[in-house]
């Protein structure tokens, strides 16, 4: 046996074979800063199990709805699908099911007593949030202190709203909220209260979360003029509609996302024109492509390579900036070190400037309090157990932390809350950070042999129409498009595992292999980072030595007569349909699909999974009639699964003749598309078929 | 390996009808292996048998466990079951398992569930053919490695004999006359001297003449029992 071979007596230890997923991660979620189950909850999606996904996407993602708008999304640029197509839509997916089920749809994990010490927090954005909701999942009574008059921080002071709609983001502050987390907006920490006024209260730790929350302005002639905006206060201005001064021709300095959001919301302000000068080039550029791409359409015109020394003011009004040119931005190191070139300056006009060259913490928080600061003002602060100087205070989100999104000051905030933890039950603060390996990149001649399927389109409200207004900039994807992205997904590193002992090296697995994974050298072996979870091996295996990471095959059995016992049948004989995933339409619908009464519904990734024996126990289970619901040949995301489960429905046939019942008892039928609603008329048309019970 | 192929359905039916509780027992050797009797038909028969109990309204409990081979006494640790619990176990080994557990549990009948057929090998994905008849006087050197014994009707060494016909046995119209296909294959080889000799008659005594056969190796011949003779 070799290190990490398994064996039936492994697999029996464990209450499902999906435990054995955390033997390595998928790169979405290794790459996810609170890795996230991303397959876990793609595959949900996948069955219409909204509810499931939606648990599974909280459970380490308090920011759901934050994310699935504003994400940075590490996920899908680390999606092993780009090596076949495209990434997988996941953002859009996580948007798409979080937002259906609001803050009611997803289940609240509240402590069974919530009466261990009050923890108090310095600011309610993604990162305080999500240390207070963990230690109130732990028992702790955390109280998040807010110096604006709402909680989110950045995503509801600053993030513009045609990216992130303040109803959406109320869907997660909700459901925190909902777990015991106590919110004290409008009071801010430093002067309203200090830091050691929450410790006299009777608060056994501090959490300090309180962001970058001021824009880094530049010394220079012109600077202290009026229409020379902060970034942050500007876009705070706007979010709650705070009159902004604000002229026709607008300059942003700074090439970076907060850039970004400030010159298109200045755009939709009405401005005549708004253009954006950074130092770096196109490609260097700071913010996300997509970002600059939405930003030109809509009109901002970029100056790359400029660095601005003066702003021009002429009888009280800004006439223009004064900007030299860059030779270099960063160093060999590709450290920060921009050098300029003073003998090449431009005059570019304007009349109002907003700076949005960085973000610096406000450390008003430290007043009256002995907390210590470096001598460039930062916090004292020790990464590896999140301690600031002061015992049971600690830190944690971008006060820091690098600049970083929403999700990463979630990662932060979680950890933290692992540390006050530990820190109030008298451990010393140590914190595991390793993680299980990552799967390998795919084989290029495993993703040849994968399906092509094209990634689902976010419709775009175009450039013309949203910059009119700060609604959304695009729409969520319809739940069919979310139905059809979600099976996109390849499941990776949910796939199969040998069981050596009892492999017996018979080659079916190499045969019925549609991606030509398995080799078999002393007994087969599987390559966990090609396969791509189909199940057509373990369903022939005739050893029964091959299992699936992802999806247990024991619990078939139980499901199946779980849906026998829920449908209905009124003295009919009892169906049971096994039915492909790529038509799960209807899988959670029940309350809005018809059901045809006395079929139990049974949904499985895709029918290739199905056994002989699989087909056989439904009847066992009290089955009368048992359909196999296939995707036709060649759409299903297989290749070969429709014949290879036609052949084992054949097979079931003469098995079943053979005991004296009808064949016609066993039928299989192929389904026209891939449209979900396909399901409902095919059911209703083969039980018509079917011998009369 | 061996080949075997499952009996019919009412025949085992009809075997085990006396029953109440029986035990399918798959092999995880040669029958796995030929898609016979792996666990995976185990549990397929198991569950055929489960039906036909319900229909025909027989009290019969059936389950089943597997075993790495049937052929060697030490796996018998790993079973789960434990076979002298059942009245009767089905055996999904070739016959030489279902020979083999029924000395093992004398007080449990070991009923077959397959028809051994052959030694074969395999030809192609789910196809199997006979190689080799196990008659323990191996001729296949002068022969182009093809068997007489196992593939001409008479098992004939010095053929072919009048009944070959267009290179097809006079048995069969579909068989190939084993005889020609030697003869072709040695003339590919350059080796028709072969064929030109005479062979002696076949020595029976190494075939089923002289009763049981059996195979000792002396050298791993357990230490205890060579001192207890001793």
């Amino acid at each position: 046996m070799r290190d990490g071979d398994l064996t039936s007596r492994d697999v029996a230890a464990l209450p499902s074979t999906c435990e054995l997923m955390e033997r390595e991660w998928s790169p979405c979620r290794h790459a996810c800063p609170v890795h996230a189950d991303v397959r876990g909850y793609i595959e949900a999606i996948a069955q219409g199990r909204w509810r499931d996904a939606t648990d599974l996407i909280r459970d380490n993602l308090p920011f759901a709805v934050v994310c699935g708008r504003i994400c940075h999304h590490p996920c899908e640029a680390n999606c092993r699908r780009r090596d076949v197509d495209d990434p997988l839509a996941i953002r859009e997916l996580k948007r798409f099911v979080v937002e259906l089920q609001g803050a009611e749809g997803a289940t609240v994990h509240k402590a069974a007593s919530q009466d261990k010490a009050r923890v108090a927090v310095v600011g309610a954005g993604p990162a305080g949030m999500s240390a207070a909701l963990d230690l109130a999942k732990m028992g702790y009574r955390p109280t998040v202190f807010e110096k604006f008059p709402v909680a989110g921080g950045i995503p509801a002071t600053t993030v513009p709203k045609y990216r992130l709609p303040r109803e959406a983001l109320q869907i997660d502050i909700d459901w925190i909220c909902a777990h015991g987390v106590e919110l004290a907006t409008g009071l801010e920490i430093g002067k309203d209260k200090t830091i050691d006024d929450l410790r006299a209260e009777g608060f056994e730790a501090v959490v300090v979360a309180t962001g970058l929350a001021k824009s880094r302005l530049l010394p220079m002639p012109g600077a202290d003029h009026p229409r020379v905006h902060p970034a942050l206060k500007f876009l705070t201005d706007v979010s709650f509609d705070h009159p902004v001064d604000l002229g026709q021709n607008v300059l942003v300095v700074g090439g970076g996302n907060v850039a970004v959001d400030a010159a298109r919301s200045a755009v939709r302000l009405g401005t005549g024109r708004v253009r954006m000068m950074c130092l770096e080039t196109l490609a260097e550029m700071p913010a996300y492509e997509w970002e600059q791409q939405e930003a030109q359409e809509e009109g901002i015109e970029f100056i790359h390579r400029r660095g601005p020394i003066e702003i021009l003011v002429r009888q009280g009004q800004i006439v223009g900036v004064k900007a030299r040119a860059v030779t270099r931005v960063f160093d060999e190191n590709e450290r920060f070190d921009p050098q300029y070139d003073d003998s090449d300056v431009i005059e570019l006009a304007c009349d109002t400037v907003i700076m949005a060259i960085g973000q610096a913490a406000d450390m008003g928080f430290v007043e009256g309090s002995s907390l210590r600061q470096d001598d460039r003002g930062r916090l004292v602060y020790d990464a590896a157990t999140q301690q600031a100087s002061l015992p049971g205070v600690f830190a944690c989100g971008e006060i820091v932390t690098p600049p970083g999104s929403a999700v990463e000051a979630c990662a932060s905030g979680q950890r933290a809350a692992v540390a006050v933890d530990l820190f109030l039950r008298g451990h010393q603060i140590r914190i595991d950070d390793s993680l299980p390996p990552e799967i390998d990149s795919i084989a290029e001649d495993t993703a040849e042999k994968v399906i092509n399927v094209s990634r689902e389109p976010v419709e775009a409200v175009p450039p013309q129409t949203r910059v009119k207004t700060f609604g959304p900039i695009d729409k969520t994807l319809a739940r069919e498009a979310a139905l059809r992205e979600s099976r996109r997904c390849m499941n990776c590193g949910a796939g199969a595992e040998v069981l050596v002992d009892k492999c017996a090296a018979c080659l079916t697995c190499l045969r019925v292999c549609p991606f030509d994974i398995p080799k078999v050298t002393d007994v087969a072996r599987i390559d966990s980072s090609l396969c791509q979870a189909c199940g057509m091996c373990i369903a022939e295996c005739p050893a029964g030595a091959i299992i699936a990471r992802g999806w247990d095959a024991r619990g078939l059995p139980a499901r199946t007569s779980a849906a026998l016992a829920s449908a209905a049948s009124d003295g009919h004989a009892k169906i049971v349909a096994f039915i492909c995933g790529h038509h799960a339409s209807a899988a959670d619908w029940r309350g809005e699909s018809e059901v045809v009464a006395g079929v139990a519904e049974v949904y499985l990734p895709s029918v290739a999974r199905l056994s002989v024996s699989d087909l056989l126990a439904a009847f066992e289970k009290g089955a009368d009639r048992v359909l196999v619901l296939a995707c036709h040949e060649g759409a299903d995301r297989y290749p070969q699964a429709t014949r290879r489960i036609s052949r084992r429905v054949d097979q079931a046939r003469q098995l079943l003749a053979e005991v004296g019942l009808d064949p016609d008892c066993l039928r299989m039928l192929e389904l026209p598309d891939e449209d979900g609603e396909a399901v409902h008329p095919a059911l209703v048309a083969a039980v018509e078929t079917l011998p009369a019970g | 390996m061996i080949v075997a192929e499952r009996k019919p359905f009412d025949e085992i039916l009809e075997m085990l009808a006396p029953q109440k509780r029986v035990l399918v027992l798959a092999c995880g050797g040669c029958v796995t292996v030929c898609l016979t009797g792996g666990e995976k038909q185990a549990d397929e028969l198991a569950s055929q048998l489960r039906l036909a109990a319900r229909q025909k309204g027989m009290d019969l409990t059936i389950e089943s466990d597997s075993i790495t081979r049937q052929c060697d006494r030490e796996f018998i640790e790993n079973l789960k079951a434990d076979p002298g619990q059942y009245d009767a176990v089905l055996s999904m080994a070739c016959g030489v398992g279902v020979g083999f557990m029924s000395e093992l549990y004398p007080e449990t009948p070991f009923l077959p569930t397959l028809n051994t057929t052959f030694y074969g090998a395999n030809t192609a994905p789910g196809a199997w053919a006979e190689y080799c008849r196990g008659c323990g006087d191996c001729v296949l050197a002068w022969t182009g490695g093809i068997c007489p014994v196992a593939r001409c009707s008479k098992s004939l060494i010095n053929g072919t004999c009048g009944g070959t016909n267009d290179g097809k046995c006079e048995v069969d119209q579909e068989m190939d006359c084993a005889w020609l296909l030697i003869y072709k294959r040695l003339k590919e080889l350059g080796r028709l001297d072969e064929y030109r000799k005479i062979r002696p008659p076949r020595d029976h005594r190494t075939d089923r003449g002289r009763g049981v056969r059996r195979l000792v190796h002396e050298e791993m011949v357990e230490l205890e029992e060579e001192e207890s003779q001793a």
